[in-house]
């Protein structure tokens, strides 16, 4: 690598800028593209109160010790009994979420509907730009950098002599999908920001098991011991009388 | 719960707004964060921005929350004809909206006409079932119709599934306690202590319904949870204090018979007299009088 590259400006003007812009663009129109195609789950009953005995069974773990023995016992009986428990989840019946998803067409639907905003626009830019722009160098960064940032910045370029600090078409490429969030949560408002990053760990969190929520919260409330704290407060209530009195 | 200086802020801007200071939109906000009832300021106050063409369109998008604010405090003033301008304009904008549609069974509900209102809110259940508005909507008929049973098993049925909902634990309990069923209130507000064992006023009611359901084993949890009460609020609550007199008394007269004597805490019955007397003597010493005769005919007062 001897003398410095050269850039045309009608690669600026036609390759670098019409790139950014374009992925803007296409960014905005797939937000009110998967705006129209959103759909409002209703929201399924026996998750619902999954969730909210959970919450309560956790309330009940936290203040045990402000309710008589007697109370808690019996609720601990209608949280954790082996027949009818709310927290117990017979053996077997444990859904899987795979078949669940399969079973509910609407919940395959709707990751369709995601995976299509994402996916469509996304392969039929790559193709556009590989067809158009592939084997530029666009663009180079004013600072130097190592080897290893060679497969990042010069996708679609394969010289090994070529600067590091020179920028490929299609790397401009990929660093615009993903380096344009900031701009798209200026533009479109802060939650409305298309975050194809965390949607894609998303897809791979997917599988999470509310059952086993339901066991841990049992356990933990099998294991608790319970001490009546209001036996205490009485002398507490003494000393905060002893105090105003005199 | 509202905290104590977001209510001293609130308060701070609603004078801030009464005076002619401005400040209204973020008034209204505030009040629609802490969802706090004042309906009177905010129908005043948001009238005053809606009626104001310029400053109505400055809001942008957040002018269709306001309508809706508005229509909500105007029912809840009788002002049924603001209402329903401010939801026929809602209407107009967003004319499939199921939040507009609980606007206008809302609306007919606030006229009285329980029927058609009922119908209404059923209709929007089969589209989502799960509404908890609409669920305690249907509550509020219930008791506005005087139906106190049907509240209650409304009430029930909200609560088997939206089971951490602790204000409707307490909208249970004050019914069973308004129908003397006791027993059911007990549980009632043993769920809302357990859900917020550090709101004082709970321990109280609790205590006050143990109190009333009377035996020996209750009389002495109603005294510990009166103990708690006064622990919470640092004896200055007086209904805590008078609890504390009550059930030493009553502790006493029910273990006349039986040698074993209350010694737990000897101190603490006299020691509530005593917290009483100076808070008589300093707020009201025209009334300790009142206060001597009562204790007295207690045989607690020393």
């Amino acid at each position: 690598m001897a003398e410095e590259l050269v850039l045309d400006t009608p690669i600026r003007n036609w390759v670098l800028i019409p790139l950014s812009v374009v992925m803007v663009l296409i960014g905005v129109l797939r937000y009110f593209v998967s705006k129209l195609m959103r759909s409002f789950p209703v929201p399924d009953p026996k998750i619902v109160k999954e969730g909210q005995v959970v919450v309560r069974a956790r309330n009940l773990r936290a203040g045990a010790n402000f309710i008589p023995p007697k109370s808690f016992r019996a609720r601990r009986f209608y949280f954790s009994n082996e027949e009818n428990g709310l927290l117990h989840v017979p053996k077997g019946q444990a859904q899987n979420p795979q078949a669940q998803m399969f079973s509910d067409p609407n919940m395959a639907m709707d990751m369709m509907k995601k995976n299509l905003s994402m996916i469509i626009p996304q392969t039929l830019t790559f193709a556009w730009v590989n067809f158009f722009f592939s084997g530029f160098v666009a663009a180079k960064i004013p600072f130097p950098l190592t080897q290893r940032f060679r497969s990042m910045l010069q996708n679609g370029i394969d010289l090994s002599t070529v600067d590091v600090s020179y920028v490929s078409s299609r790397s401009w490429y990929f660093l615009n999908l993903f380096g344009l969030r900031g701009l798209f949560s200026l533009i479109l408002g802060e939650e409305n920001a298309m975050d194809d990053t965390q949607r894609m760990m998303q897809m791979g969190g997917f599988g999470f098991d509310p059952t086993k929520n339901l066991g841990a919260e049992k356990d933990s409330l099998d294991i608790i011991q319970h001490e009546w704290a209001l036996p205490k407060f009485e002398h507490r209530a003494e000393a905060v009388l002893r105090k105003l009195v005199h | 719960m509202v905290t104590k200086t977001e209510e001293t802020q609130l308060d701070r801007l609603e004078n801030q707004v009464d005076n002619g200071g401005g400040g209204a939109w973020e008034y209204l906000c505030l009040v629609r964060k802490l969802k706090v009832r004042r309906s009177e300021k905010v129908l005043k106050h948001g009238l005053s921005i809606l009626n104001d063409p310029k400053k109505r369109s400055s809001l942008g998008s957040e002018e269709w929350t306001l309508y809706e604010q508005v229509a909500i405090a105007a029912m809840d003033c009788q002002s049924l004809d603001v209402a329903k301008d401010c939801i026929k304009v809602l209407q107009k904008r967003f004319p499939e909206s199921k939040r507009v549609g609980r606007l206008e069974a809302m609306l007919l509900e606030a006229k009285g006409s329980w029927a058609e209102a009922e119908k209404a809110y059923s209709s929007l259940l089969e589209d989502n079932p799960l509404d908890q508005v609409v669920l305690k909507r249907k509550v509020a008929i219930a008791k506005a119709q005087g139906d106190i049973s049907g509240a209650i098993d409304c009430l029930n049925k909200y609560l088997e599934t939206f089971m951490a909902d602790h204000d409707a634990w307490r909208d249970l309990a004050e019914i069973y306690v308004s129908l003397q069923m006791y027993k059911q209130a007990v549980f009632c507000y043993e769920e809302l202590i357990l859900s917020q064992p550090t709101v004082p006023l709970y321990h109280l009611a609790y205590a006050d319904v143990l109190y009333t359901l009377g035996g020996l084993e209750n009389l002495q949890a109603a005294k510990k949870y009166y103990a708690s009460t006064i622990d919470l609020t640092g004896g200055k609550n007086t209904r805590a204090l008078l609890g504390i007199c009550l059930c030493t008394s009553a502790i006493g007269q029910l273990a006349k018979g039986r040698s074993k004597d209350d010694k737990e805490s000897p101190e603490l019955q006299s020691l509530a007299v005593a917290a009483l007397e100076k808070d008589y003597k300093q707020r009201a010493p025209e009334k300790l009088s009142l206060l001597t005769t009562a204790l007295k005919s207690l045989k607690v007062s020393s």
